[in-house]
């Protein structure tokens, strides 16, 4: 018969070496028999590499099992026992080893979690990547991100051949009547598109269908699921069911499914019907879109179709020259606004388990050192290489099973403390919009792989002890004791580097966001109250002012309010309010325009939120009677408009004819609305009473706790009318902080983190000193018996293991200093050499590092020669 | 009945019972010593095609049947021209006494399940 081919050999090699050489040539000639009977195609090979490894792993369990010689069950329980009565007897060695692995575990199980459960949450829609976000874009006029008209949207989703549906929606409040009171609910309007776009069927009932895309076909609601179990009560005829809204009753028509989520969360959706979307102004902008892509379209070929459309748009609507419409994957975008959050926690936690999984490899050296002649002895009773091998591995894997096990425990502890240090929302760079941070929980898969790292890992780590068990000489345990040491101190400068890198990065966070929350936004957010006030679109502008006025007059009776005042909208909500402004000269005929963001304010603003005048001066009680006549701008607005520094004088209108030749009286300091990182886009301040907006921002500065007030202001401005709604009642610093949420989050992880690391690092290299002082101890004793002084002893330990360490620091500076150039996106004003935090990173960690090297150092002198010698 | 499952004791080493394959390769080297080759093919034959067997499997089997003593390995004496010298495999005498104890297990069984009165279909 002809041979096998020469790498079916090979093969024998998953075989225990004894059993492979009593079988092996015997399985080959079997195996070649079989294939040959079945035929030598490639079908049969691969049936023949079955056929010779199938048995390989039932013959390592039988080994394991027959280990020592001994009956299956007995053998087993004997080891189980002996491993835990010699666990038992090195308690402290026990103990460091499930700490470190638990440690490990639980910062990566907390972080990952993090990531994929409120990160990277999956998303509920069908084929998630087509799907869409298209925005208006104006770079010269700094709008990167912005909405878009009814009209404009209506133009695009006709026009758009590379989108196969595109809808629009609109974030919006609901008012709803509850015991008399409007309760206020966020609410969607959305185009009949919206949910053909996001793939999404109704859970009971219909979604929006052909029947909704004009109005004066009923008034339908479709409510979440979430919406329908909490305040409905889940209850079966919730099709057809009336809601009491505050201005016209509406029918559900539909519940979405529970799993239903979009970026802008709302317990209801509203049609918004093509009738009334066509009759908005075409330069009334404030319209998000969604869109799918067609499946044979891409996004450049998307992007280019989507250009020519705001091309033709521009030519027939002036106003539209120099925008364009872009289109990007709505997971791009919120990924976007927390990529670098992940990487500076992907980066961060990988050298933690970096810098555990080394302590570990050490903890076992030393075991192994340690337990030489204990498995000489075992050896030389009899003891198999099965049964040593059993031992070890049942030692391993079961501190790594408790260890890891451990760290899941406390992973949901942690992972509450890191929700409670994240805000609701985190705001998307760029634009007006913001994106809900869910709740993270530990995740099953997540949980499994940490289990499978710690012991995956461990064996590992373990296996130069196993290997040298395997030998079956306890003097492979002792050479590789004397040989190790040199491996071993590698291990340490592994360790100091990771732990300096992440003092570094935990160093430049801590700065970047020192300089974050100090950063002066423009206002006092502490002590200010903040809620919004009002739905009184059906007023005029008359009414409207008179209902506003009386509502900041009875607030500021309050005992405890020091002023109130009013503004279209708070900053700091990711809410935005645009002019068209047109720039007048002395003829008052308009020179050019622009599109630029402004508010209307009343008489107590100012003064209320804390903003400063820098030049001119301030609203006074004149500038609020009759047509306003007065504005004030931003610094922005000044240095952008007027570089001479001569904005105080110059005359501007607005689009609104209630906002006409208006001078300007004075510049305000700027106040970045998104955020201490972010630059203060440009503003124009005008009275309100010319045309308020139906919904204020009430602004109420407070003496104390600004939520203490919250019940006394809302009965104050109920007090006014019971009929009008309040919401988003929250203190100042609570908007402002939504800005700094990611970067905040960052900080505590990776100074947790790096805390931890630095911990790690340092009992590391106390525990590799004391190894080697361990191990050198004859060596020791004899020179000291010699003549050698103690302190000679000591400074040759430190001058073995110095060089090490001050490798390490060095090259954890450099790893520093590039991870956090990776994540630069997160440091605000602190560059990644910033020498102040280097140079405290590094007095740190050598510090750190010298301590933990001398106190074992130290006992390498207090040997006694006589005792070491005679032993 | 449940008895027959306990564990029992053949010449103080404690046992298991025999699994399946483990009774027809020691049923089939108790009749006649055989070498591995052979064996997978009367294997395959007796068991009507029911039992297959990889070469793998059946060495790991032959290996533990050997190692608890129920079966030995002969030299066989090397054929002119032929290549390295073949083993064949028999049952010892411990092997087919274990053999038996396993069969009246299994009697014992049968017994019992007869005594409920269970018959095949058809019969």
């Amino acid at each position: 018969m002809t041979p096998p081919p020469r790498w079916f050999r090979l093969l024998l090699r998953l075989y225990p070496k004894a059993h492979r050489e009593d079988y092996g040539d015997e399985i080959l000639e079997a195996a070649e028999h079989q294939r040959r009977q079945r035929g030598i195609g490639p079908m049969g090979t691969v049936r023949a590499v079955w056929d010779i490894a199938g048995g390989a792993p039932g013959v390592w369990i039988d080994t394991m099992r027959r280990g020592g010689g001994m009956g299956t069950t007995r053998g087993w329980g004997l080891d189980a026992r002996f491993v835990l009565r010699s666990l038992w007897g090195s308690r402290g060695y026990v103990a460091t080893a499930v700490v470190v692995l638990a440690c490990a575990v639980a910062a990566n199980a907390s972080v990952f979690s993090y990531v994929r459960g409120t990160l990277l949450p999956d998303v509920p829609y069908s084929n998630p990547d087509e799907v869409l976000l298209v925005w208006g874009s104006n770079v010269t006029e700094g709008q990167l991100r912005d909405v878009v008209s009814g009209p404009n949207f209506l133009d695009l989703r006709e026009r758009s051949t590379t989108l196969s549906s595109v809808a629009a929606l609109h974030s919006d409040a609901a008012y709803l009547m509850v015991d008399g009171r409007p309760v206020v609910l966020d609410a969607q309007e959305v185009s009949v598109e919206f949910f053909d776009v996001l793939g999404v069927d109704a859970h009971r009932g219909r979604l929006f269908e052909e029947e909704d895309r004009m109005s004066g076909n009923g008034a339908p609601v479709v409510i979440t699921h979430a919406f329908w179990h909490d305040h409905l009560g889940g209850r079966e005829d919730v099709v057809g069911l009336p809601l009491d809204f505050e201005t016209d009753p509406r029918t559900i028509i539909g519940v979405l499914p529970p799993d239903f989520e979009f970026i802008a969360p709302a317990p209801l959706f509203l049609p918004a019907h093509d009738d009334q979307l066509a009759a908005y102004a075409r330069s009334n902008i404030h319209w998000n879109i969604v869109a799918r892509l067609a499946p044979s379209a891409s996004l450049e070929a998307a992007n280019r179709e989507l250009a020519e459309i705001m091309t033709e748009i521009s030519r027939e609507w002036a106003m539209y020259e120099g925008w364009t419409f872009f289109a990007e994957p709505l997971h791009d975008i919120t990924v976007a606004a927390v990529r670098p959050v992940i990487l500076a926690l992907t980066g961060t936690v990988l050298l933690v388990l970096l810098v555990a999984l080394v302590n570990l490899a050490t903890l076992f050296r030393v075991r192994a050192f340690a337990r030489g002649p204990e498995l000489g002895v075992r050896s030389a009773l009899g003891a198999g290489t099965a049964s040593l091998t059993r031992v070890l591995l049942m030692e391993t894997v079961g501190i790594a099973v408790v260890g890891a096990t451990l760290g899941l425990v406390a992973t949901p502890f942690i992972l509450d403390r890191v929700a409670a240090l994240v805000p609701a929302w985190v705001a998307i760079p760029d634009s007006a919009a913001r994106v809900p941070i869910l709740s993270a929980q530990l995740d099953p898969a997540v949980a499994l792989t940490s289990i499978g790292i710690a012991v995956i890992g461990s064996i590992l780590l373990s296996w130069p002890t196993l290997r040298s068990a395997l030998s079956g000489t306890s003097l492979g345990v002792r050479r590789g004791g004397h040989e190790g040491i040199r491996g071993t101190r590698l291990l340490v400068g592994v360790e100091v580097a990771a732990a300096t890198a992440l003092c570094i990065g935990a160093g430049l966070m801590l700065r970047s966001t020192h300089q974050l929350l100090t950063t002066d936004v423009g206002i006092e957010a502490e002590g200010l109250l903040t809620m919004m006030v009002g739905d009184v679109w059906g007023l005029d502008a008359e009414g409207r002012t008179a209902y506003f006025e009386e509502v900041v007059a009875r607030v500021e009776q309050l005992p405890g309010v020091e002023s109130a005042g009013m503004m279209g909208y708070v900053d700091f909500q990711a809410e935005d309010d645009y002019a068209r402004v047109y720039f007048l000269d002395r003829e008052l005929q308009p020179v050019r325009d622009i599109r630029e963001e402004w508010r209307r304010v009343d008489a107590g603003l100012f003064a209320s939120v804390g903003m400063r005048i820098a030049s001119g001066r301030t609203f006074d009680p004149d500038d609020f009677q009759g047509t306003p006549r007065s504005a004030i701008v931003n610094q922005a607005f000044a240095t952008k408009h007027y570089p001479d520094g001569d904005a105080v004088g110059q005359l501007v209108s607005t689009h609104n004819a209630r906002y006409r030749d208006l001078r300007i009286i004075g510049v305000s300091v700027d106040v970045r609305t998104r955020g201490p990182a972010s630059v203060a886009p440009p503003m124009l301040y005008v009275p309100l009473q010319g045309d308020p907006r139906g919904t204020q921002g009430l602004h109420v500065r407070v003496q104390g706790e600004p939520m203490a007030f919250a019940e006394s202001v809302r009965d104050a401005v109920w007090s006014v009318d019971p009929s009008q709604p309040i919401h988003w009642v929250s203190p100042m610093t609570q908007w402002v902080s939504m800005w700094v949420a990611v970067p905040r989050t960052a900080r505590a992880l990776v100074s947790s983190l790096a805390g931890l690391a630095g911990v790690l690092a340092t009992i590391g290299i106390f525990g590799v000193v004391a190894y080697t002082v361990r191990t050198r101890r004859k060596e020791f004793g004899v020179r000291l018996a010699l003549g050698a002084s103690p302190r000679r002893l000591e400074r040759d330990q430190l001058h073995a293991i110095g060089p090490i360490i001050v490798l390490g620091l060095a090259a954890g500076t450099v790893i520093g200093i590039a991870g956090a150039s990776a994540a630069r996106a997160l440091l605000h004003q602190v560059e990644p050499t910033d020498p102040l935090t280097l140079g405290v990173a590094l007095t740190v960690m050598g510090a750190a590092s010298l301590c933990a090297s001398l106190l074992p150092a130290r006992r390498a002198g207090r040997i006694d020669p006589v005792e070491v010698i005679h032993r | 009945m449940h008895s027959a499952y306990i564990k029992f004791s053949n010449q103080g080493a404690l046992m298991a019972p025999l699994k399946p394959a483990q009774q027809l390769i020691l049923l089939l080297l108790a009749e006649e010593p055989t070498y591995g080759v052979a064996l997978l093919e009367r294997i395959d034959e007796r068991s009507g095609g029911e039992l297959r067997l990889n070469a793998g499997s059946l060495y790991r089997m032959l290996a533990a049947l050997v190692e608890d003593g129920f079966v030995e390995a002969i030299e066989a004496p090397r054929r002119e021209g032929a290549g390295a010298p073949r083993k064949s495999y028999g049952a010892t005498p411990v092997g087919k006494r274990a053999l038996l104890a396993e069969s009246r297990r299994q009697e014992a069984i049968l017994d019992a399940v007869r005594a409920l009165g269970l018959s095949e279909p058809g019969s």
